[in-house]
């Protein structure tokens, strides 16, 4: 009904606008209306100041506009002219009188015969108006001027200098103008309307979460009409854009009724604000009447990339160091408070504590298990030794702290960046590690018997092997803690990471002790074995329990693995397990026999163990995409970590979270499971549009290790909070996350990027997000 | 997978063709050989070790006619070093001829060469929209500059950021040009067709 109407009007209005034009140019006076652009003589463009009112009350509105009539075949030019051309100018002078923005009705598009260059603008006959408003104080006559300057093109072009004036009595009531008020209706119906007036809606979707300097994107436009009715399909050329800044070309192709294929391509000088989809969008056809619609949407922000464009003559390109200097924080800079703002004797303090806090994480838990078991029973049976034990297993731990301490220093001094838990990025490693747990849950198991001569199978517990066996456990256990991080451990490591040998060692050493003290308090404090429960038979049931608890522990490392090497690692690392329980339950074997027997048994033990090893522990990186199950696929919302995409989502005004982790690091797997994943949290980071992004230090990246260093830490986790408001200061959240610390530190960091923006460049934040 | 990936890659190549590569802000500049007004030819390839402006130009447009009139174009070729920098006009109107640009030269009397492109080859494959549409192109053969001349479309500011000496000033100095891309006003060039 509303489309035949306007079809009807559109007819009534062409018949009828040519007559009420001649009119209405009859009664303007001489001094409204003007020609030029003169070609050989002839004008091309003549231009008319109309008004919409005979009579103007004060403080009323009215119209006031420009027509501009031309020759057949000459245009003049849209506010976006297009590849050439000069926007139409009107300048208005009208004192006493305010006259709106220039209301641009939809454009035809003009191409030359070999479609190399388009532009946009009108042919025939346009208005050009604006809404106008009398002063109060207005007395007499309301004097109304328009300067013009137009190019007016044919083939050639002519720019056109044009001034009109007229004045309109001012009454005690505004009189419409019946003459010119259906050209005024007429025009502002061809002017698009904002989508939100016309209860339409519009979408945009770019297939890519960044825009590239100087790179062509894609994307899908989709117009829903108001109350589910269809969308009318469009006509050629129905959209023209708008000059949008940092976009070099945009356009659109219907792929059916109501959405629209989006192709465009950037400029190369990437904009620091995310443009906006500009232009205006007409739906119908001219038999059925058009609805034009202005449509102005955000888009994507700039990824910041290297650019392209080199410095020097000589190709010298800026570095991405460079150009994220504004944004990235000076790594000198920011590794020095960690440096300076503790002393030795803080970071063995932090050592020491960490490595108590160490017990009670998940990697090292099993040991603990199994050692309590083990104090259970010298407590009741050999209560003297127990003090011997506690210091073999303390010693146990603090040799393999050293051995740790003097791997990271050989590594450190062969120049390669290493961190807590580095020894977990290479996969012959984790295969040692989990045969040594398989080993040990089968002799939980009782498949073979450690600390037992094969001669005194009476039970005679050997002392040096027991206390061997202490040791060996304090080993497993800073082998199975590496992969875990504890608060305060971070940053102990970190500082020590960052200091000489000396440091690093005695870090080491009092971490050792932190993670010994459990045991040594046993033998320390009077009386405090004694409350352990009685020895008896669920002891035995017990400790095969405990033999499940490793191979759990063993599945993780699998797990690792796969990481690592991919399913090809992983069937081999189990093939090689199980020729680890194969050589175990020789061994075993073995210790029943005796003679020649035992020795052939215990040879073929070796045999497999060796022969296995060497068939199935060649381990091949992965390619990345092999690598499914990464840690960055953990987190849904996640964005792989780069310098480069921190930066220009920082640029774009978000806030930034980013999750260094890595497969193997048990506590980070905790966060992503316990508090990162958590509703709550994703709310938040949706809430406040925070850009999440993931580290993966699974394999070696020298990039986070680097980036580690530079917060003072040795080792993922690794969780920093930035601010667009202080991009500079990045806030570090603790090992240990809580759903209320993540959500604080996003609320910090959005308040921060507020506060900055009501303070301009300043940086006003800083004490309310610190560095902790 | 392997064939799939071929595929893609092939067909891409399909797609690619029709599409015009325009002399882009980062990109080598498209090379050209093209006879002057007197006959002599001109290739960029030559001009290699220097800073080469090039000009679109059509005396027959307005905006060009304004430009010369207040010589623009010479004025800024005279800031920079002439050991350095190369200043070339080119001039892809379909219907001009070499004598033609010989008389404007001689009326207007600047020094560079007007390189006659009446196929639109060339500027086809600048991307050359209008007249004036500047590029810049440094000593290495990339395009550092393509826009404007200035930022004053109507010719009526009082001061006018001259966009071409600032990309070759910076260009010379070795810094990043500031906006190196802008949008060039004028006539439409008046290709052959």
């Amino acid at each position: 009904m509303r489309q035949r109407v306007s079809k009807r009007l559109a007819l009534v209005g062409g018949i009828g606008m040519w007559w009420l034009a001649a009119v209405a140019h009859a009664a303007l006076p001489p001094s409204a209306v003007a020609s030029g652009a003169p070609d050989e003589g002839d004008p091309r463009v003549e231009a008319s100041l109309l008004v919409d009112a005979t009579e103007v009350k004060p403080g009323d509105t009215f119209r006031v506009g420009v027509r501009f009539r031309l020759d057949p075949g000459w245009h003049i030019y849209w506010k976006n002219p297009g590849d050439s051309g000069l926007e139409t100018d009107v300048a208005w002078d009208t004192p006493g009188t305010t006259v709106g923005p220039l209301q641009w009705p939809f454009p035809n598009t003009f191409r030359t015969p070999d479609g190399f260059i388009v532009t946009h603008g009108y042919d025939g006959e346009v208005l050009l108006f604006g809404q106008a408003k009398a002063s109060e104080q207005l007395t007499g006559s309301l004097n109304l001027s328009a300067g013009i300057n137009a190019l007016v093109c044919e083939v050639h072009c002519i720019p056109a200098d044009l001034m009109l004036t007229r004045s309109i009595p001012v009454g005690p009531k505004t009189l419409a103008d019946s003459e010119t008020t259906p050209l005024f209706d007429t025009a502002r119906s061809q002017v698009p309307r904002p989508v939100a007036d016309t209860g339409h809606s519009v979408a945009l979707e770019l297939d890519a979460k960044q825009l590239s300097p100087g790179q062509e994107f894609t994307g899908t436009v989709t117009v829903k009409s108001a109350g589910g009715a269809g969308v009318p399909t469009a006509e050629k050329d129905f959209f023209v854009a708008e000059r949008i800044p940092g976009v070099a070309k945009v356009s659109l192709t219907q792929t059916a009724p109501g959405r629209y294929a989006l192709k465009g391509k950037t400029e190369p000088d990437a904009p620091t604000e995310t443009p906006r989809f500009k232009g205006v969008l007409r739906l119908g056809t001219s038999a059925a009447g058009y609805q034009p619609l202005e449509v102005d949407l955000p888009m994507a922000p700039f990824a910041v990339v290297q650019a392209a464009v080199p410095v020097a003559p000589v190709a010298k390109a800026p570095s991405i160091k460079d150009s994220l200097s504004a944004v990235k924080p000076v790594a000198g800079a920011s590794a020095a408070p960690a440096e300076s703002s503790m002393g030795l004797g803080m970071a063995l303090l932090f050592a020491f504590l960490g490595g108590a806090l160490l017990n009670l994480m998940p990697c090292v838990f099993p040991v603990l298990a199994l050692k309590a078991y083990g104090f259970t029973r010298m407590v009741r049976q050999e209560q003297g030794r127990v003090g011997a034990h506690a210091a073999a297993y303390a010693g146990g731990i603090v040799a393999s702290m050293l051995v740790l301490a003097g791997a990271v220093l050989a590594v450190r001094a062969g120049g390669a960046g290493v961190g807590w838990g580095f020894q977990f990025q290479e996969p012959l490693f984790v295969a040692a590690v989990c045969a040594v747990l398989v080993a040990f849950a089968l002799n939980l198991f009782g498949v073979f018997n450690v600390g037992l001569d094969g001669t005194a199978l009476a039970g005679k517990v050997d002392q040096s092997h027991g206390l061997m066996h202490s040791a060996g456990e304090g080993v497993l256990a800073v082998v199975l803690a590496t992969p875990c991080s504890a608060p305060l451990l971070g940053t102990a490591v970190g500082f020590a990471f960052a200091a000489g040998p000396f440091t690093v060692l005695a870090v080491f050493i009092a971490l050792g002790l932190g993670l010994a003290l459990p045991f040594c308090l046993l033998v320390l404090v009077p009386g405090l074995a004694q409350r352990l429960p009685k020895p008896g038979a669920w002891m035995e049931r017990f400790k095969q329990v405990l033999g499940f608890a490793l191979l759990g522990t063993a599945v993780w490392l699998v797990s690792v693995m796969g990481g690592l090497a991919g399913v090809e690692g992983m069937t081999r690392l189990l093939a090689f397990l199980v020729a680890v329980s194969l050589a175990t339950w020789v061994y075993g074997q073995s210790q029943l026999q005796e003679g020649g027997r035992k020795w052939a048994a215990l040879g073929v033990a070796v045999v497999v163990l060796l022969g296995s090893g060497v068939a199935a522990l060649r381990f091949e990186d992965t390619a990345p995409e092999a690598r499914a199950a990464s840690a960055s696929s953990t987190m849904a919302l996640a964005a792989p970590w780069s310098e480069e995409a921190v930066a220009s989502a920082l640029a774009a005004g978000q806030s930034v979270f980013i999750d260094f982790t890595a497969d193997w690091c048990l506590t980070c797997k905790f966060n992503e499971r316990t508090v990162l994943s958590r509703d709550e949290v994703r709310a938040a980071f949706v809430e406040h549009q925070v850009a999440f992004f993931v580290g993966d230090w699974t394999r070696r990246d020298a990039r986070i290790t680097a980036k580690l260093a530079e917060h003072g830490r040795a080792g993922v986790p690794m969780y920093l909070m930035l601010s667009p408001g202080a991009p500079d200061k990045p806030e570090l959240l603790s090992e240990l996350l809580t759903v209320d610390s993540v959500v604080d530190s996003v609320k910090r960091a959005s308040e921060c990027s507020k506060s900055r923006r009501q303070d301009g460049a300043k940086v006003v934040c800083a004490a309310g997000f610190p560095r902790p | 997978m392997k064939q799939v990936f071929a595929a893609l890659a092939l067909g891409s190549v399909f797609v690619g063709l029709p599409a015009l590569a325009d002399a882009e802000v980062g990109k080598p500049a498209p090379a050209f050989t093209l006879k002057d007004e007197t006959g002599k030819e001109h290739s960029l390839s030559q001009y290699k070790g220097k800073v080469v402006v090039l000009e679109w130009t059509n005396p027959e447009c307005p905006f060009v006619k304004r430009h010369y009139e207040a010589d623009t174009m010479a004025n800024t070729l005279k800031g920079f070093d002439a050991k350095k920098v190369v200043w070339l006009a080119v001039d892809s109107t379909g219907h001009n001829t070499p004598d033609k640009s010989a008389a404007w030269k001689k009326t207007e009397g600047f020094p560079y060469a007007v390189l006659q492109d009446a196929s639109g080859a060339t500027g086809k494959a600048y991307g050359a929209k209008t007249t004036p549409h500047m590029y810049v192109i440094d000593a290495e053969g990339v395009v550092r500059y393509a826009g404007a001349i200035d930022d004053d479309p109507r010719g009526k500011n009082d001061k006018k950021v001259n966009h071409v000496q600032t990309a070759v000033d910076a260009v010379l100095n070795g810094k990043p040009v500031p906006a190196s891309t802008t949008t060039p006003y004028g006539c439409s060039v008046k290709y052959k067709s």
